[in-house]
């Protein structure tokens, strides 16, 4: 942890859209949550009995996704500090929610939770996240540059293909982040909108805008060096 | 098939070419889509050179997800951080 926010109690953990695109408004179940029991009001050891059915529910729905939150939260700040920072208080948050969650789709509860996390946060916000222009076309230098490149990051974006780093750097961050999201993250479209907070048709557009941007420039740079 | 027939052909199948790919659960084509949208694949040299770029697009960066995996030391940390907090929690 290199950072010090800590969400208050009662804060928003959020709706959110199941895998299907579902508006999903978390505490607002009729049901209970399968994944964390109802205790009977009185007994004795009614805090303990809470404390455990948390501890539980924790490590079945949370743990488990903790890598693809580091992952996706790498994508949105630009580097693995600020990843590790929004994702410890992502957790934070989804463990003080927890009660509140059916059990039902955790992925997309956590990722509702990170957005949340991430706008509410005094980070620096990239502005694909602000931004309302439509275009592809990258005109903000901060794709991925929230902080300068290590020697070593370097070297393996020259592995990956110069051309196609190129390529994807040159697109707003707005359409870079949901093409990186889905196709190195290996989200779904409906995750994506969770975690940006756009509608899947948002995603699907965005998305394929990007990729035809990068055909049209990949394609454009072949036939120069041809 | 007339030019402009061949050209919305074209136009409805670059549409769809990509959700074809994802196969995504949210954005699905239709069994008549899919059919419609092969058929056109296997006569439209165009058509079919796009829906190739994109799947080597989709291979390429797929590559890179190997390079952007968090260090195990870093998600044993935030894990750790979370049982930290659980158990302050449970004290």
């Amino acid at each position: 942890m290199t950072g010090g926010r800590r969400p208050g109690h009662g804060e928003d953990v959020g709706s959110h859209r199941t895998p299907e695109g579902r508006r999903h408004d978390v505490g607002k179940e009729a049901t209970k949550p399968p994944g964390f029991p109802t205790v009977t009001p009185g007994l004795n050891d009614a805090a303990t009995t809470n404390q455990a059915a948390r501890t539980r529910a924790f490590a079945q729905h949370v743990e488990p996704e903790i890598d693809v939150l580091l992952r996706v939260a790498r994508t949105l700040t630009g580097s693995w500090a600020d990843a590790e920072d929004l994702v410890q208080d992502t957790l934070i948050r989804a463990y003080r929610g927890l009660e509140s969650f059916d059990g039902a789709h955790p992925r997309a509860w956590l990722l509702t939770i990170l957005r949340n996390t991430n706008i509410n946060s005094h980070r620096r916000q990239r502005p694909d996240l602000l931004d309302a222009d439509d275009s592809p076309e990258r005109h903000t230098p901060a794709f991925g540059a929230t902080s300068t490149p290590s020697p070593e990051q370097t070297v393996t974006d020259r592995e990956l293909g110069e051309d196609l780093q190129r390529a994807v750097a040159a697109l707003d961050p707005k359409f870079s982040t949901v093409l990186l999201l889905v196709d190195v993250d290996d989200l779904t479209y409906s995750e994506v909108a969770d975690v940006l907070g756009i509608a899947v048709g948002t995603v699907t557009s965005r998305l394929s805008r990007a990729r035809k941007r990068l055909r049209h420039d990949l394609n454009a740079n072949a036939r120069r060096s041809s | 098939m007339s030019t402009l027939s061949t050209m919305w052909t074209c136009h409805w199948a670059g549409r769809r070419i990509q959700r074809y790919l994802d196969a995504d659960p949210a954005a699905p084509l239709t069994a008549q889509e899919a059919h419609r949208l092969h058929r056109h694949l296997a006569t439209c040299a165009k058509c079919a050179s796009a829906a190739e770029d994109f799947r080597g697009l989709r291979r390429a960066l797929a590559t890179w997800s190997q390079h952007r995996t968090p260090d195990p030391q870093l998600a044993a940390r935030v894990r750790d951080t979370a049982r930290q907090l659980i158990a302050e929690d449970a004290g």
